[in-house]
């Protein structure tokens, strides 16, 4: 489970670069409407899985030692 | 129980007859007592001729309003600064001397009440201070990408429970490895020790985080202990302590990398918020949507603007073209012959010589004539 959680944090933080790096698109030199409307999709689909996998993550509780019995 | 000894009170010999105790005997035997009846015993009351010697030993009184007590113990076991006068509470083991004397050794001393906690606590701070331990240069910035927490903290309590549930709330995938310790009372500073070296020692932690919810002065006063100060400062791996209120500071807190105001704030701090990155991300689109339209809407005008102008422009060369045409064509119309013919003048063809025919064309008719003579003209 805790490999997962690991892989899908990657997950994430990739997902969010990928995001970054489509929204920017737009604002750059290389925009040309003829290809917006897929990178708006794009884009748009990131954030829908950003928001899903932030969603799913689950944090892992473990005690280790209770030094309150010595 | 001494062998040889009868009871509580007296000594025997091997016949079963009472016989003298030793001094040894006698104060070993009240020693035996006191660590069986009185081992590691708490005891409350107030500082009086308070000394340090060889800067080893610590020697005081420990009074009440009747009696008072002699107290000893190794300067490095006193974690917290005590005066005269000030109200103490001690962990201690009863003793009689080799010299007959009664005294307490005492483990731990822990300031009792607001004032004399507050005392203690400036006393201590100053010190510390001087020592360099609460320099901002020295405090570490917590890690930005944080995958594993070590807490520190008594797991029933309300500030840990509050701390596991807004971490929950706002992010995931992390692992929290907790070591429960007590928050308050003597022992607290010593178990929150042992589980600083712990992760220090293990590792894996990318930070620690030392949590108790909200209490009395009292109840937080483990907080301001010497020793956990120092060990907090010594830790190589940052931290961050959530103790008490936000009016509560304490030389944990001073000496930490981070002091978080509360745990809640100390889970605040350690997270982003993935309510408002999920918020953040779907807003970046948004925007991207805003300017697309703009830029279609845009583009679209664009077009638009460039068909007008060139309607415009086609218009404007086919007038151009249309009105050259009809100059031209008033030209023609001008060097026409039917246009001389309407004018009154006439064609004349054929061989123009005395006796030739020759036809003469005007505006309405054509003519058959003879030449009879043919002149030169004279202009």
């Amino acid at each position: 489970m805790s490999k997962n959680v690991t892989n899908n944090k990657h997950t994430i933080a990739d997902k969010m670069a990928k995001l970054d790096e489509s929204v920017e698109w737009f604002y750059s030199e290389d925009f040309v409407i003829d290809q917006a409307l897929d990178k708006y999709k794009t884009a748009s689909l990131l954030a829908e899985e950003i928001s899903k996998d932030l969603e799913q993550l689950k944090n892992e509780v473990e005690v280790l030692e209770d030094f309150t019995k010595d | 129980m001494f062998e040889g000894f009868d009871g509580w009170l007296r000594a025997k010999d091997d016949n079963g007859e009472e016989r003298p105790y030793s001094v040894s005997e006698f104060i070993d035997y009240c020693n035996a007592m006191l660590s069986r009846d009185f081992d590691d015993i708490l005891i409350e009351g107030e500082v009086a001729s308070f000394k340090v010697n060889q800067g080893k030993w610590v020697f005081f009184d420990l009074k009440d309003k009747e009696f008072s007590v002699n107290c000893f113990m190794v300067l490095s076991q006193l974690t917290t600064a005590i005066t005269d006068g000030m109200k103490v509470r001690v962990r201690a083991v009863p003793k009689v001397t080799r010299w007959g004397k009664f005294s307490l050794t005492v483990r731990q001393v822990m300031p009792v009440g607001e004032g004399n906690i507050k005392k203690s606590f400036e006393l201590l701070k100053k010190k510390l201070a001087l020592e360099g331990l609460f320099d901002p240069a020295r405090k570490r910035p917590l890690p930005l990408h944080i995958r594993e927490i070590g807490v520190i903290s008594s797991t029933g309590a309300a500030g840990y429970i509050d701390f596991l549930k807004i971490l929950d709330n706002r992010w995931g995938g992390l692992k929290v490895k907790t070591v429960n310790t007590q928050v308050q009372g003597l022992a607290a500073p010593e178990q929150i020790i042992r589980a600083i070296n712990y992760f220090n020692k293990r590792g894996g932690v990318d930070v620690i985080a030392i949590l108790r919810g909200g209490g009395s002065a009292d109840d937080l006063a483990a907080f301001n202990d010497e020793a956990l100060a120092r060990a907090i400062a010594a830790s190589k791996i940052p931290i961050i302590t959530g103790i008490g209120h936000e009016v509560d500071e304490s030389l944990a807190d001073l000496a930490a990398d981070v002091r978080a105001s509360t745990p809640s704030n100390a889970a605040e701090r350690l997270t982003p918020d993935k309510s408002a990155i999920s918020r953040q991300a779907h807003l970046r689109v948004e925007d991207v949507k805003r300017y697309l339209l703009n830029e279609i809407d845009l583009t679209k005008k664009s077009i638009h603007g460039t068909i007008t102008q060139l309607r415009t422009e086609v218009l404007n060369k086919i007038n151009q073209d249309l009105r050259h045409i009809a100059e031209t064509r008033k030209i023609l119309e001008s060097l026409s012959p039917e246009n001389v013919l309407r004018r009154g003048y006439a064609i004349i063809t054929g061989k123009q010589s005395p006796g030739s025919k020759i036809t003469i064309t005007t505006e309405h008719q054509i003519l058959t004539a003879e030449v009879t003579n043919v002149q030169k003209r004279h202009q």
